[in-house]
This record gives C-alpha cells, sequence and structure tokens, in this order.
C-alpha cells in the first residue's frame, strides 16, 4: 500500500514538472511586463526597463530557453520562485497566499464532501419522494446558478441578518478586523469573518457530490448483491446502507480528486467577492500584470494540489475497494 | 399412468424429522402480479397455485417472461413496492403477502432462502466471503457467538465443497470462480438451515462440468437441510433428475402441473409436449428434426381472452379462443388423477402416445446432396495446419516483463469438407473463440496455417485474395441483438455486404427478397428495424446476413445460446435446411452439446487450447474415450427423469485451471478422474509425456489419452438412487 502510494506520489512528481515547465514556456513568451512599464508617468526609457528586469532576473533579452535555466536554477539551488515586475519576491508572498486560500477553503470543502455525499444518500434512499425532489431539484438549480450571484445573495442575506438585528453580526466581507486583541475577542472576530464565505460555498458547493452520490446509489440500489443481502434477512434499508452504500462511494472517491483542485484554483471569485486575497485570485491579477514568475508559481502550485487531490482519492479508492488493493 | 409417489414425501420427511405428513410448508394461492410499465399494467403473474410439501423438490420451467422468477420474487417479498400482489402466500400456515419488510426479515434467510442466477453480481464485491456468509447468520442469530458464526460458516464452505475453507473466508468475491461463487451462495442460503430453498436458474450463468458440481452441492444442500426447494429453470434436463413435481408455466400462468413422470412422460398441454420436443437431446444422434414451436408468447399488457397459447399452437380451434381454460385435472387410469393437472381443453385428446413431431408438423430431417458422398472425396473447405496463438503475459507499469505466457490455441490442426458441420466444444476458456478469431484474422503473420477455399493465410497478402476469402466464410454471432446496428433496417442490414461486392442496386433488391423467403422471414418486413423483431427472428436476419454473398462455409458462435428453447428449436431446423440445400459447411462452436450433437457430423473437443478428442459426431458421443470428454457428456442433464436419476455422472473436481499453469504432460492431468485412480507409476506417464492427438484404429475417433476407457476415480463418480 505505502509502496504504491509512493509510487503514484512519483509518477505525479515527473507530472508537476513538466506541466510547470510547459506552464513557464507558455508565460515567458505571451507575458510581456515591458509593455506595463511603459504605461508609466514618466515614461520610463526602454533601457531603463531592461535594465531594471535584469536586476530582477527577468530579463527580456534573454531567449526563453535562457531565462527557464536561469528561473529553475534559482528554485534547485535557492528554492527562489523568482521576482514580480514590481520587485516582490514570490517566495514572501506565495506562503499568506496559501494561508488565506487554504483557511477560506478548508473547513468548506470538508462540509460539501460530507453534506453533499449525506444528502445524496439520503435523496436516493427516497427516489421521487418529496425529500429528493426538493433537494435534487435545488441542486439542480445551484448548478445552473452562476457563483458571483450566488455569493452576492449570502451576502446580502447577511446584511440583512444584520440589521435586523441591529448591530455587526457578519462580516461579509475581509479576513479579519485589524488591531483586534488576541484570545476570545480574536476568536469571536474569525467566526464572524469565517462563517459567510464557508456558507456561501458550502450551500452552494454540495450539489455536485449530491447529484453524483444519488444517481451512483440509485445504480446499486437494484444491484443482485443488494437483493442477496435481502434474501439474507436484511431490511431493505439495511440492505442499502450496508451493501450498496459502500459500493456506490468507490466512483465518488474518485471524483473528489478532480474537485479539490477546482475549488483551490477556481476560488477567484470566492476570494475577489469575500475579499480574501488568496492563490487565486494572485493568479488571475498575475496574468494582468504579466507577471511570469508568480503565474508559473500558482499553476505549479495548481498541480501540487491536483496531485494531492488524486492521491487522497486513490488512497480511498484503495480503502473502500478491495479489488484495487491486489496488485 | 403415474407411479404413486406418495410415498416418497413420507420418506423424506422422515429424513427432516420434522414436519407431520400432508402439510404444505409453502403453500401458494391466486398469486398474481402486476406492474405498472409504460405500456399500461403488465399482468405478469396470473393466478399461479402450488403446495410446497417438506424435503420435496417442485420444478418451475418456462421460457424467459413466462413468470417465473416474479413468482419466486414474489414469494420472498423482494418485488419493489409499485408492484401489485394479490393472493395469498403462506409459510407453514402463516401469511407472508402484506407483511411489512421489517417483519418479512424475520422469515428471509431463516424460512425461506434463495440462490439467484448470476453468481459473478450476486456478491457484494467489496465484503470478503466469510463477512458475507457471517452477516447472514448475525441477522438471524444476533447472541451467537463470533467462534461459533466462524466455525459455522468454515463448516458451510466444506459443505458446498470449497477447498482450505478457513483461508478462503478472508477471499474476496472477485478472488472465485463463477462456479464458486455461486457454491458460496448457496452457503449462504443454507446457513440458518432453511425450510424452504428456492433457486433460480442456479446453474444458467455455468458451464456444464460446473452445472453439474453445483447441482450437486444443491443436492448435498437439500439432503443436509432437508429443505423443500423450488427450482426454477428453463433447462428440462436439469430439473427431470431433480423435481419431484413440475409446474410448467407460460404467460404467466401454470399450464400444466404433475410429477415428473406425469410432464415427461405423458404432457398433456400442447405447450409442453411442443418443449420436450424441441430440446435436442444428447444421448440420441439427431435423425429427427427438432420440434419448432412458431410465433411468440402474448403480451401481458393486453387482457388474454383465450388460451394464451392458442396463437402458437397446432391443434387450436375456435374454442380455444374464447374464455382461458383453467388448470382441469387430467383423467388419468381408473379414474385416479393423482395431481396431474393441465390448461388444456383438448388434454383428453393428447394421450401418452401422442407424436409432438406429428402435431407440430415438424419438417422431415433435410437431406443433402453430399450425404451420399464418402467424407474424403469432399473437398477441404477449410484447413488448419498446426495453428497457435499464444498470448504473452506481461508485468509492470512502465517497463513491461514477460512473466509467462498464456496459450489460449495450441498447435490445432483440422479440416472441413463440403456440406459437413464441425462444432468445437469445451468449457469456457478452453481457446474456442480464440480459435474462431484465428481464423477470420487471415493474416501471413500468424503462426501456422489457415487454409480457406483453397487459400491459404500464408499467400493472401493482398487485399483481393483476402476479400475474396471473405466471400467465402461468413459468421453469424452469439447475441442477435448486439450484432445487428439497431439504426439499420433490415435491408440495410442484408445490402451492406453485397454493396461491398459492387452488386448493381436491382439485383441486390432480388437477392434480398431471395434472402428473407429463405429464412423464413415476411420479404415485405424489410423495411423494419432489427428492434421490431423477436430474438429469434433476429438471428434469421444474422444468418440471412451471413449467406447474402452465397459463402461455402459459415462460422456460427453460439448461434442459439441466446434464444428460447422453443425458438431455439427453429433456428437449429433452419440452419439444417439451409446446410443440406445451399450445400454449406459450418464451423460451429458451442456450450451445449446436445445441439452440437443434433446438427454437427463431427465434433472436437477442447482442453487447454488444445485438441484431445475429435471425430464423427457420433462416434464421440457414444463411445467417448477421452476421461474429458467423457466427464463433460457425463455433465449434460438429459430431459428424462428415469434415466437422469439411475444415470451415473463424473463430477470432476475444481475449475479449468489457468492456462498459465498448464501442466508440462497431459494438460488435464490435474482434473482427470482416471488419472485420480492410475497406480503412481502409471500416472508419472501422464506427468511427464504429452499424449498425441492420434486414433486407436482406422475409421474412429482421435483421442489424446494414454489411458482411454479407464477406471475413473470412485470419488468422482455420483449416482442418485
Amino acid at each position: 500500500m505505502l509502496k504504491y502510494l509512493m509510487k503514484r506520489s512519483g509518477i505525479y512528481l515527473i507530472m508537476i514538472f513538466l506541466t510547470t515547465s510547459a506552464g513557464y514556456f507558455l508565460a515567458v513568451s505571451s507575458l510581456k511586463p515591458a509593455v506595463l512599464e511603459q504605461e508609466k508617468i514618466p515614461r520610463p526609457t526602454p533601457e531603463q526597463v531592461a535594465a531594471s528586469f535584469r536586476g530582477l532576473g527577468l530579463d527580456p533579452e534573454l531567449n526563453p530557453w535562457e531565462r527557464y535555466v536561469q528561473w529553475l536554477g534559482g528554485i534547485v539551488t535557492r528554492w527562489d520562485w523568482g521576482r514580480s515586475p514590481n520587485g516582490a519576491f514570490v517566495n514572501a508572498e506565495f506562503a499568506d497566499r496559501v494561508m488565506v486560500s487554504t483557511r477560506l477553503f478548508i473547513a468548506s470543502i470538508i462540509l460539501t464532501l460530507v453534506i453533499g455525499v449525506a444528502l445524496g444518500v439520503y435523496s436516493a434512499a427516497r427516489q421521487y419522494k418529496v425529500q429528493d425532489r426538493v433537494i435534487t431539484s435545488y441542486s439542480y438549480l445551484v448548478h445552473i446558478l452562476p457563483a458571483p450571484i450566488a455569493y452576492f445573495l449570502v451576502q446580502l442575506g447577511a446584511i440583512g441578518i444584520n440589521e435586523a438585528v441591529g448591530q455587526r453580526i457578519f462580516f461579509v466581507t475581509g479576513i479579519s478586523t485589524p488591531g483586534i486583541e488576541p484570545g476570545w475577542p480574536a476568536f469571536v472576530d474569525l467566526v464572524a469573518h469565517y462563517a459567510v464565505p464557508t456558507f456561501a460555498m458550502t450551500i452552494f458547493g454540495w450539489a455536485g457530490y449530491q447529484i453524483a452520490q444519488r444517481q451512483y446509489l440509485l445504480d446499486n440500489v437494484n444491484a443482485d448483491f443488494v437483493r442477496t443481502a435481502r434474501a439474507k434477512g436484511l431490511t431493505r434499508n439495511q440492505a442499502i446502507r450496508k451493501h450498496a452504500l459502500r459500493v456506490s462511494f468507490i466512483p465518488v472517491a474518485q471524483s473528489i480528486a478532480f474537485t479539490i483542485p477546482a475549488i483551490f484554483t477556481g476560488g477567484f471569485f470566492a476570494e475577489a467577492i469575500f475579499a480574501w486575497p488568496g492563490i487565486g485570485l494572485w493568479s488571475i491579477q498575475a496574468i494582468s500584470l504579466q507577471d511570469v514568475n508568480v503565474a508559473t508559481a500558482t499553476l505549479a502550485y495548481g498541480s501540487v494540489i491536483f496531485a494531492i487531490g488524486a492521491i487522497l482519492a486513490d488512497f480511498a479508492t484503495t480503502l473502500v475497494d478491495p479489488r484495487v488493493r491486489v496488485q | 399412468m403415474s407411479t404413486n409417489t406418495s410415498q416418497t414425501p413420507a420418506e423424506r420427511l422422515r429424513d427432516a424429522g420434522l414436519y407431520a405428513p400432508g402439510d404444505a410448508v409453502l403453500s401458494v394461492r391466486d398469486l398474481n402480479v402486476r406492474f405498472n410499465s409504460e405500456n399500461g399494467v403488465v399482468h405478469a403473474v396470473r393466478g399461479v397455485d402450488f403446495d410446497l410439501m417438506p424435503g420435496k423438490t417442485l420444478g418451475i420451467v418456462g421460457e424467459s417472461g413466462s413468470g417465473k422468477s416474479v413468482t419466486s420474487m414474489a414469494v420472498m417479498g423482494l418485488l419493489p413496492e409499485t408492484a401489485d400482489i394479490t393472493g395469498s402466500v403462506r409459510f407453514k400456515g402463516k401469511e407472508l403477502l402484506g407483511l411489512s419488510d421489517k417483519a418479512m426479515c424475520k422469515h428471509r434467510g431463516s424460512d425461506i432462502a434463495m440462490v439467484f442466477q448470476d453468481p459473478l453480481s450476486s456478491l457484494t464485491p467489496v465484503y470478503t466471503v466469510g463477512h458475507q456468509i457471517i452477516e447472514a447468520l448475525t441477522v438471524h442469530n444476533p447472541t451467537m457467538s463470533k467462534q461459533a458464526k466462524e466455525a459455522r460458516a468454515v463448516d458451510l464452505l466444506r459443505m458446498v465443497g470449497i477447498p482450505s475453507p478457513k483461508d478462503r473466508l478472508k477471499a474476496f468475491p472477485h478472488e472465485f470462480s463463477g462456479g464458486m461463487r455461486q457454491r458460496v451462495m448457496i452457503a449462504i442460503a443454507i446457513a440458518n438451515d432453511p425450510r424452504v430453498l428456492i433457486a433460480d436458474e442456479p446453474t444458467t450463468a455455468l458451464d456444464v462440468t460446473i452445472q453439474a458440481q453445483v447441482l450437486e452441492v444443491l443436492h448435498t444442500a437439500q439432503e443436509e437441510t432437508g429443505a423443500a426447494v423450488v427450482m426454477i429453470t428453463h433447462d428440462l434436463g436439469v430439473v427431470a433428475g431433480m423435481a419431484d413435481d413440475i409446474m410448467v408455466m407460460y404467460a404467466g400462468k401454470p399450464v400444466e402441473t404433475g410429477t415428473v413422470e406425469d410432464i415427461y412422460y405423458n404432457p398433456r398441454m400442447p405447450y409442453t409436449l411442443g418443449l420436450l420436443g424441441a430440446v435436442p437431446r444428447v444421448d440420441t444422434s439427431g435423425k429427427q428434426s427438432l420440434v419448432p414451436i412458431e410465433g411468440t408468447p402474448p403480451n401481458l399488457a393486453l387482457p388474454v381472452t383465450g388460451c394464451s397459447f392458442a396463437a402458437r399452437c397446432p391443434m387450436v380451434s375456435d374454442a380455444c379462443l374464447h374464455g382461458e381454460p383453467e388448470l382441469f385435472p387430467v383423467p388419468g387410469v381408473e379414474g385416479q388423477t393423482l395431481g396431474h393437472k393441465a390448461a388444456c381443453i383438448k388434454a383428453d385428446q393428447l394421450s401418452g402416445d401422442a407424436d409432438a413431431h406429428k402435431i407440430f408438423q415438424a419438417p422431415p430431417k433435410p437431406v443433402s446432396k453430399f450425404d451420399g458422398v464418402a467424407r474424403a472425396e469432399r473437398a477441404k473447405v477449410l484447413e488448419l495446419k498446426d495453428v497457435k496463438k499464444h498470448f504473452p503475459l506481461l508485468k509492470g507499469a512502465l517497463i513491461k516483463r514477460r512473466i509467462g505466457t498464456v496459450k489460449a490455441v495450441d498447435g490445432l490442426s483440422f479440416d472441413i469438407r463440403e456440406g459437413e458441420c464441425v462444432s468445437i466444444v469445451g468449457e469456457s476458456g478452453c481457446g474456442k473463440t480464440t480459435t474462431l478469431l484465428e481464423i477470420m484474422e487471415f493474416h501471413p503473420d500468424q503462426v501456422g496455417e489457415v487454409v480457406i477455399g483453397g487459400v491459404s493465410n500464408k499467400v493472401a497478402t493482398d487485399h483481393k485474395t483476402k476479400m475474396a476469402m471473405r466471400k467465402e466464410m461468413q459468421m453469424v454471432f452469439q447475441d442477435p441483438t448486439g450484432a445487428l446496428d439497431p439504426r439499420f433496417t433490415v435491408y440495410e442490414v442484408l445490402a451492406e455486404p453485397l454493396e461491398n461486392l459492387g452488386m448493381p442496386k436491382a439485383a441486390i433488391k432480388k437477392r434480398i427478397m431471395e434472402l428473407m423467403k429463405l429464412v423464413g422471414l415476411q420479404p415485405d418486413h424489410v423495411n423494419r428495424f432489427p428492434n421490431q423483431f423477436s430474438g429469434g427472428q433476429r438471428q434469421r436476419i444474422g444468418i440471412a446476413r451471413a449467406l447474402a454473398v452465397n459463402p461455402k462455409l459459415v462460422v456460427l458462435d453460439e448461434p442459439v445460446s441466446a434464444l428460447d428453447v422453443s425458438v431455439q428449436a427453429g433456428v437449429i431446423n433452419l440452419l439444417d435446411k439451409l446446410r443440406a440445400e445451399l450445400g454449406l459447411s459450418y464451423l460451429m462452436v458451442a456450450h451445449d452439446l446436445s445441439v452440437v450433437r443434433h446438427i454437427s457430423d463431427r465434433v472436437a473437443v477442447m482442453y487447454l487450447g488444445k485438441i484431445v478428442e475429435t471425430g464423427d459426431v457420433d462416434d464421440v458421443f457414444d463411445h467417448p474415450r477421452h476421461p474429458y470428454t467423457r466427464a463433460l457428456l457425463s455433465a449434460i442433464p438429459v430431459p428424462d427423469p428415469a434415466l437422469e436419476r439411475t444415470r451415473e455422472r463424473i463430477i470432476l473436481q475444481g475449475d479449468l485451471p489457468s492456462p498459465l499453469d498448464a501442466p508440462k504432460g497431459c494438460n488435464f492431468a490435474t482434473r482427470c478422474p482416471v488419472f485420480a485412480a492410475l497406480p503412481a507409476a502409471k500416472q508419472e506417464k501422464c506427468l511427464t509425456l504429452e499424449p498425441p492427438l492420434a486414433s486407436e484404429k482406422e475409421g474412429t475417433q482421435d483421442f489424446a489419452c494414454f489411458f482411454p476407457d479407464g477406471e475413473i476415480d470412485s470419488d468422482m463418480l455420483v449416482v442418485h438412487a
């Protein structure tokens, strides 16, 4: 098992290297930060721009391969992911950005997964009854509702609550109140900031899991082995819970791999709307600022998250499916 | 007429030691099941009555859609909630219909247990076999200790014949073969000593040798538990030896009930009569054509007004169309009835000597122009010389290592002459299908030579020769539904091969009309889509497609195994007729040896990629020399209860070994019943030398065994007296 996971990790490492390198070449050949420098007032001469970029390790006169070797050398020898055109170090900002994103998403990832799977099971067991129709219709509705609108609606709701109560219970944007004293007040402040984005992302996030889990479970509810379990003397619900559920979770476990990175790296709407400056927002900003090194670093991070998601999915699959264990 | 079998339950009862005679353990009265479907209410089961006596076996026989499985599911309370079930199902006098799922659970698995058809999907893939057996024990014995349950599970596995049961408890279902899984299913079913065991087509998905093993296990299980058994099957052979009573179902209704002797020797309902005549028999040579039952069962979404079989019955008269006949007692000798009932107003016209062939107007056995010509004088249409197909077995994700070789086909040589039918038989995995694929492949790089119509694959390098070869040889596939493009009309299906040959449009049209008539379809149906035809008709379309280009050789891959018995007979008769009229040769692969016996002239028995015995079908079937052939033939149940009860059966141990660990000497030694009985000195020969395929004397079959007709090991020989 451990050997198997090690082997998978090795393969993913190679894949991360390849995607990141390809991403770097794409970025270095299409992003031209010098163009933006030209819009500064007073307008710098091209020589000045080139000189300042040379100092940052972004020499526009080198060809992409030379830039790549220089950049890769920095990472391998000093773990230095380079600098932005404005002189900021990627390394310095990266950790903060990752922390912000992780804190923003981690609770809702776990909640969407648990609630989505639970509701999927609940609605499958009550197929075509009122509960199932309500839950599943809700999921489809959420699927077609664009995320920004959904998040705004939640913000409006939170503001409405604040107004109704007459004091500010929830913060609809921001990470924390500056200058708050540590201890209990800081914790209350954290929860007040955390509640709205987590709530919004959770209630608009579980739809995919719910629909998938419901579907896979329904595929298995009438499976021959569930019938066998009932013929043994288990009630229909016991048979479904003990036999169909685990089998139906196998494909859901595999889909986790693809949803976790999507949430992390595609979460820029949430980050922008709730004003949590995380990694998703950063990657979008990097592209608009023609920032090669940041764009590549966020891409590398996305690949790593994807690999972790995939390994988690492999792990979950081997846990629930004995047929995978024999190798 | 009927022998007095009322003694039998009393005897069995004594073994069971539980109930007073005459008390039915399960009685079903006026059971009706209706399903709501898009096409209206389908009345799937229409008034089923039966009583199951303790320790007795009731066989429910019928074709697909006859309501036999729905009946059993209704008894178990396993039908979907949407099904409308009326009537009465009583277990030892207690009404089961209408019980809640929870209340029913007390009976399911403890009083009434069930074995299902498909063992591959009937076990939960993510739990160990032990877990699944123990679960059945836990549900009904919550107080039983863990050790006791485990010990019981080991006992059960041993009882159903699983080697090293203690270790196998921890194995997952995917580590078992189909036959082994069905044994586990039986172990689960008998875990709580049920009084009633329902087996729904328990062996249909299995090979014949494995079928014999599983039937043997069921027999043991019944003896051990004293349970009454309901055996549901479409195979009249399977129940002949096992059942005490038979209920024949048609269109959701029992049409004839009685003891096995009544049903098999004195059928009084034309359907039963036809069904018995429609089954080819492995123990008699196919000198007579089979009894075809034309038409299809009625649509149960429409109300049945007359006799449900009237549309297909050759004895139909006006009276049959008005009012559905009830099950009437059959007047027996001296006015005794003994429970033999038939739902036919003409039951008394069908006395014991009724001839199904005459009544159903079975066609005469067709005579081919080649029948008079000696085999040696006929031209060869196909010849295989030492054809081999070895698959490398690889391991490793990126860099593949060769860890072994699967010898799927290992040195096959045989020929087919004009006008004859050669069949290849053997268990699944023996290389039958690979042989067909190798012939169809027809590539110069193949190992061995394939000669079709005088053209060798070694010289057929250009497209033109290959096309000429394809015209000589055509194929008919197993699954008629899958083999026809659902978006093509029959016309398009049949026109495609002809267009390929560049035939003009007018000629194609003419040829298609000819073909439709040839295979017994109405020519004006050419513009219909395949889904508008029944299974048998679709297979006829498949045959017409194969014949379109006038081939000399038709390769038949399990041509009738997907069809119901009554439909199968019609297709076999058609194949017989076409061979005689058109002078075709057939190469057939089939697992049903009765069908093989009926239509083949020659047969080749394959085991692990090699032919172990080959020769004229009557020689091989009447005097099998190789122990494998003997075992294979003895595994086939015969639809004749008296014969079936006294017949000796060779039950092979275990499954077909993986071709990977094929032994060095004789492939079959590991399972051979003769080998097991040999003294050690002689066994040595089997283990080290490979027996050659040769005949003992001129003009008889070839076989590959050092000790033909050897004594069979007594452990593998079973007789039910």
